[in-house]
This record gives C-alpha cells, structure tokens and sequence, in this order.
C-alpha cells in the first residue's frame, strides 16, 4: 500500500516529498528510494478524522507524515478511532442534534437550574442572607433612596400597623423590619430585601394615606417575598443560571448570545411572574385570617395603576403589548384575582 | 529541496537584498458550512449532555477544523491543544467564576473587592491566554509563540484604557494602536520575531472616519422617520400621540438602526486595521503580509450573518463563520522567503490552559487575526 504525502522532520519546517508503505506492523516512509523513517504502528498516537482534512501520522520522535489525498483514512485505524468524525457526518446524529439540544437546553435552563436555586436557598445560612442583604441594601440606598420626609406620626402609624401584623402572624421583629424612604426613581413602590428589610416609598405612603388597610396589603405582599425567600431565590436563579450557561457552553460561540440569551431572560421572568402570584396569595390569605376583605388588595393594585400610568399615558397600549416580557402580572390579573 | 536554496558560494546576494520569494498568493479556506454544521451541532448536544465537560473536546475538534482548512502555499495551521489541557484549564477557569459570580450576588460589597483584585490578574491572564494560543499554533511544523510581560500589559489593557477615560477617550485610538502593537511584536514564528511598524495617524484618521459614517447613519435614519411622520427631537411635546402603532414600531426601528450601525462601524474600522497591521507587519526574510478587507463587502457579511443567525434562531451560525473564514482568507495574501525552510521549532516547554480558558469564560475576546 503505497500512500503519497509531505514528511516533516522533528522540529524543522524543511519537508520532503514522500511516499508511505505499510505493512502488517510497520509504516516506512521512503524518499527517493531512501528509507528515512520507520516506525511500528502500535507505537502511533492515533487521533480520529477530521471532515475535509488530511489523516496525518505523529511519530512517536515528533516528526510527521501528511498524505496528500485529504479523504484518505488509514487501513489499521478501527472505526471507533473515527468515532467524532462518523458521528459528525451522520444525517441521523445530526437530525438527533437539531431536535434534543433545544430540548435539553429548556430542561436545564427551566426545571434543573430553578431547583438548583431553592436547594440552594434553603441550604443557606442565615447570616450568608443578612449580609447579602444589608450589602444590597447599602448599595440600593446610595444609588436610590434619600431620607424619609413623612411626618413622625404619619411613620408611627404605619409601624403600629406593622407590628401588630407581625405579631398576629407570629413573624419575627429581628427579621421583618420596616424603613420609609423618599426615592425619585422607584415613584410609588414598596419591595423587600432578602433578609427581611421591607422599605415603603414616601410616594407610596401619601397615594395610600387614607387607604390603611391598602396599605396593609401591600405590606402584607412584601411580607410574603421574604417569608418564600424569594430575593435569595431569585439571585440563586441567576447565579446558577450563569454558571451553568458558562461551563455548558461556555465555548460555543453565537448560540450562547442568540437561542439562550433570550431563553435565559424569559425563564427569569417566568420565575418572578410566578413570585409575584405567590406573595399576591401570601398576601390574599393572610389579610383574610386577619379579619381584612381581599378588596383591599384589588385597592392597593387600583391605586398604584392609577398613579403609574397618569405619568406615562400614551404607553399603557405598549405596557398592554409588552406585558408578556414583564416581570409582573398584569394589573388587571391581579385584580380580578384578588376580587374573585 | 536544496535547489531552492542558492548555495552562498556561488551566488553571493548583496546584503539587504531581499531573495526570490518561493511563494506569493492568497490564503486558501477550503473548510464548507454542511461539514462545519454537523461538527457543530454534534459538539453542542455531546457539550449538554456531558453537562459541559465534552465542551473540552468540542473546542478542539472546532479550533482543529478551522486551522486544519486554512492553508497557505499548501501547508495547512495545525491546532495542537487537548482536550485534557483545555478541560484542567476550564474547571480551574469555573471555579473561579464560580467564588466570583456568588461573591458578587451574594455580598455585592465583598464582590466589588474581588472585582478590583481581577485587575491586578487580568494583564497575567491575558498574556498567558496569548502564550497558550500561540503555542498551540503551527504550521510547517513550527509552533508560533508569544512573548510579552505583565508589566508592559499592565500598562497597554489597564493603565492606558484607564487614562484614556479621562481624556474623554480622545486617547483611545492611541491606546488600541498600543494594544495592538504590544500583541503583535511579541509574536514570534520559530525563533523569528514578528516585526510591526504601526502608526498612530491610522488609528486617529480610522476613528474619525467611524466618527463621521456613524453620525451620517444616524442622520439618515432621522430623516427615514421623519418621512414617517415621527420627530425623535420633539417626542417631548407629542405626549397625546394617538398613534399608538407608531410608538410600539419605535422601538423596533431603533433596534435596526443601532444593529445597522455597530455592522457599518465594525466592518469600516475592522478593515482598515486589519489592513494596516498586516501590511506593515512581517517575519523577516521569512514571509511578508497583504491585506486587502473592503469596508462595504465586509459590512454587508456581518449584516447578511447576523439576520441569518437571528432568523435561524442560531442554526446558520456554522455557515456564517465559515463565510467569514472564507472571505478574510480571500482578502490575505501571504509572500513565502526561502527562510521558511530553515526555520527550528523552539517552543518546548509545557503552558497550562487555565489563564486563556479564564480569558474565555470572563468573555474576553483578543482575537489576533
């Protein structure tokens, strides 16, 4: 068997043109009728094919042969040493790629990753979520919040309400703490950090003044992220969500930013739609066992849907459009499902 | 091959006098977006459910087709990494991101600090990153290698970049000429060192180029909506616009607007760089170098890849990268001097993969073509 090609000797980039003969044990590479290297073949390092390119031969002393024929593949290599290139030219295995890959990537990216994260939070120490929290709360407070300007007794009242809530439901001071702020960026609004800090806008204090019990819902809704843990639920989503993301494909190039990118962010979204359902029914339940109507609630949402589409009217049609990628229910859901 | 080299007793060639070059032509690409599919999606779904680990393999296998199909005067690259090297470095690679990724969700503060000390490791891992490519590389059966120093990287990705802020980035094009020279110079070919001769005057004239065709772009997508009856400068006083279609398109132009201008501005300053550093770059008496990448063929690639990808849903991604293989390929041109027959592979000690497998997992990209 007679194969032509190009030899390299070790390290230099002076090649010869030459033939290879094989037999049963050695391969000879001969140069002009010259012998310049023989080599047995169980001594090769053998490497499977490649689509379009040579089959070269390393030798053992680091020179190289390289057959001219690109589609040649050597008689004493088995198939399973081409095991990569006959899968990566198999119709089948290919039809098999395009169709599992997607459904593996929405099995890790939607069921294995939420998982991971609420194994994760409730194998967390509690000090591990007060840090992460009062870091997160520092960092919020310079970028967003000035101090309080409601009045003392105004603060008083909404503490008052606060405290016996907790009480009733046995929740714990230490933890579930209430702070006023004023906050040009977040207008009227109200959200809880993971290890319990609920902090209530200026804005959200005067829309729902004379609205007490509203307000209570609100707080009430707050209470419930914290008690699922949902901030740390959330951070673990997205963390695990990068690591997996990194070290699945961490080198395919172009799928990353394209098909998962998007995938990422819908299932994140997905997630905390679902949060909001939960602390909504936190909320509903508990105002109910504490001898409040669950149309306090539907009042809270009312009121807060008034006062943020009269800023940005002419947008509520593409709210309506965009609500599918929002991170909440709408509006509208959470009303009628506190109302039914 | 004797004959190709003129004994110096008979022929003594003036000093300075270039000799005959063996070979003078384009850079072939021979690789085809079916094969580079089937390697692709294969790797992709071997990658998932090996839950990343073949992800080692699937890089080899990738980087090996590519080099493997890029030839010049016949003699094709060689991409010498395994998948064991590539697989220590990235478990290395993800524990790190891992301490990282939970330090900065979990203790944001803590993880700013772990953030700042990155700085201080970025110039190794970029250096080292550059080390292990080029090593890996070879063609003629001589690896490339690289040779810079933390302290000049610290300067050129850290310092200068930082500077730059300051001057309100007029010092940017500046510094990129830096970067570039600081990669470049400290490539060598067997013991031949890469010589780059690269001129500020490039850079600054490029990027004011990139200035003005941005500026037109934006000027021109202006006057489109305002045939469309929109005023983007007015948008203030049209609060009561009934027009809610209108509002909901917006978006969507902009998207197309801003996606069309990032393809003309990369294409414009990507050619003309690239031009540049390959012209005025070569290994002396070994091989010389021509680039000739036009800005508008090149722009309406990047254009035509990046709907494929989208309206594929990433399926044509194989295709796109061997178009773009094969375009720069066709634009190279690469003049071969007897002195690449002599060259000694000095590359022998062994490199670890983790800083280039750290470099990729922080997605930071320092491609050197």
């Amino acid at each position: 068997m007679h194969v032509k090609g190009h030899f390299f000797p070790i390290v230099s980039s002076n090649y010869q043109v030459c033939v290879a003969t094989i037999s049963d044990t050695h391969i000879e590479v001969i140069n002009d009728e010259h012998v310049i290297a023989r080599h047995a073949i169980s001594s090769l390092k053998l490497s499977s094919g490649m689509a379009g390119l040579a089959d070269e031969l390393n030798f053992e002393d680091g020179s190289r042969f390289i057959p001219q024929d690109v589609s040649y593949r050597w008689p004493f290599k088995e198939n399973n040493d081409h095991v990569m290139e006959r899968l990566e030219k198999s119709k089948w295995a290919i039809l098999a790629a395009v169709i599992f890959t997607p459904l593996f990537m929405w099995l890790v990216l939607y069921k294995a990753v939420p998982a991971i994260a609420v194994y994760s939070v409730d194998t967390l120490p509690r000090n591990v979520v007060e840090q992460m929290g009062e870091q997160s709360f520092t960092l919020i407070k310079k970028i967003a919040l000035d101090p309080s300007e409601l009045p003392a007794e105004q603060q008083t009242k909404v503490q008052a309400h606060f405290t016996s809530m907790l009480n009733a439901l046995s929740l714990d001071q230490s933890v579930y703490r209430l702070s006023f702020y004023k906050s040009d960026s977040f207008g009227a609004n109200a959200f809880a950090l993971p290890h319990g800090r609920i902090v209530v806008t200026d804005d959200l204090a005067n829309l729902l003044a004379d609205k007490p019990n509203a307000l209570k819902a609100v707080l009430l809704h707050e209470m419930g992220h914290v008690v699922h843990q949902h901030s740390v639920r959330i951070t673990a989503q997205s963390a695990a969500s990068t690591i997996v993301l990194a070290v699945v494909f961490g080198d395919l190039e172009g799928v990353a930013e394209v098909a998962l990118g998007t995938g990422a962010s819908f299932a994140q979204q997905g997630f905390s739609r679902d949060m909001e359902r939960e602390a909504d029914s936190f909320a509903l339940t508990q105002l109910e066992s504490l001898g409040y109507s669950s149309n306090d609630f539907a009042d809270a949402i009312e009121a807060l849907q008034e006062s943020h589409t009269s800023e940005n009217g002419h947008l509520e049609k593409v709210n309506d459009l965009l609500e599918y990628l929002s991170s909440h229910p709408s509006a509208q859901e959470r009303i009628d499902n506190a109302r039914k | 091959m004797e004959s190709i080299h003129p004994t110096p007793s008979e022929t003594t060639p003036p000093i300075n006098e270039p000799a005959e070059p063996i070979f003078s032509g384009k850079v072939q690409f021979s690789g085809k977006g079916g094969e580079f599919f089937g390697i692709w999606i294969v790797n992709i779904l071997l990658s998932v459910i090996t839950l990343g680990i073949y992800s080692a393999w699937a890089k080899v296998r990738t980087h090996r087709y590519f080099y493997g199909h890029t030839r010049i005067d016949g003699h094709s690259f060689d991409y010498l990494a395994t998948p064991i090297q590539i697989l220590k470095g990235r478990i290395l690679a993800v524990v790190v991101f891992f301490i990282y990724t939970f330090s900065i969700s979990f203790m944001p503060i803590l993880g700013l600090f772990i953030a700042l000390g990155f700085i201080f490791l970025m110039p190794w891992i970029i250096n080292q990153g550059l080390r292990f490519n080029l090593r890996m590389t070879r063609h003629r059966n001589v690896r490339f290698a690289f040779k810079g120093s933390y302290g000049e990287a610290f300067v050129n990705f850290i310092l200068l970049p930082i500077a730059s802020i300051f001057t309100l980035y007029l010092l940017m094009p500046y510094v990129i000429k830096r970067i570039d020279s600081y990669i470049h110079s400290n490539i060598s070919y067997g013991d031949k060192p890469l010589t780059v001769n690269l001129k500020g005057e490039t850079y600054y004239l490029t990027a004011l180029i990139c200035f003005v065709v941005s500026s037109i772009t934006m000027v021109v997508f202006m006057g489109i909506l305002g045939l469309f009856g929109l005023n983007l400068v007015d948008i203030e006083n049209q609060q009561n616009l009934e027009n809610s279609a209108a509002m909901v398109m917006l978006p969507i132009f902009m998207m197309i607007a801003y996606v069309l201008m990032i393809a003309i501005v990369s294409a414009v300053w990507h050619a003309a760089i690239r031009n540049h550093i390959f012209d005025n770059s070569h290994f002396e008496g070994v091989a010389t170098f021509k680039s000739e990448l036009k800005p508008i063929p090149f722009a309406v690639l990047l254009l035509t890849n990046m709907l494929a990808i989208v309206f594929s849903l990433g399926l044509a991604y194989p295709w796109t990268k061997v178009r773009t293989s094969k375009m720069l390929a066709d634009v190279t041109n690469v003049t071969i001097y007897p002195g690449a027959l002599n060259l000694i592979d000095t590359a022998q000690e062994q490199q670890s993969s983790f800083a280039e497998e750290a470099a990729n997992v922080f997605d930071i990209d320092l491609s050197i073509t």
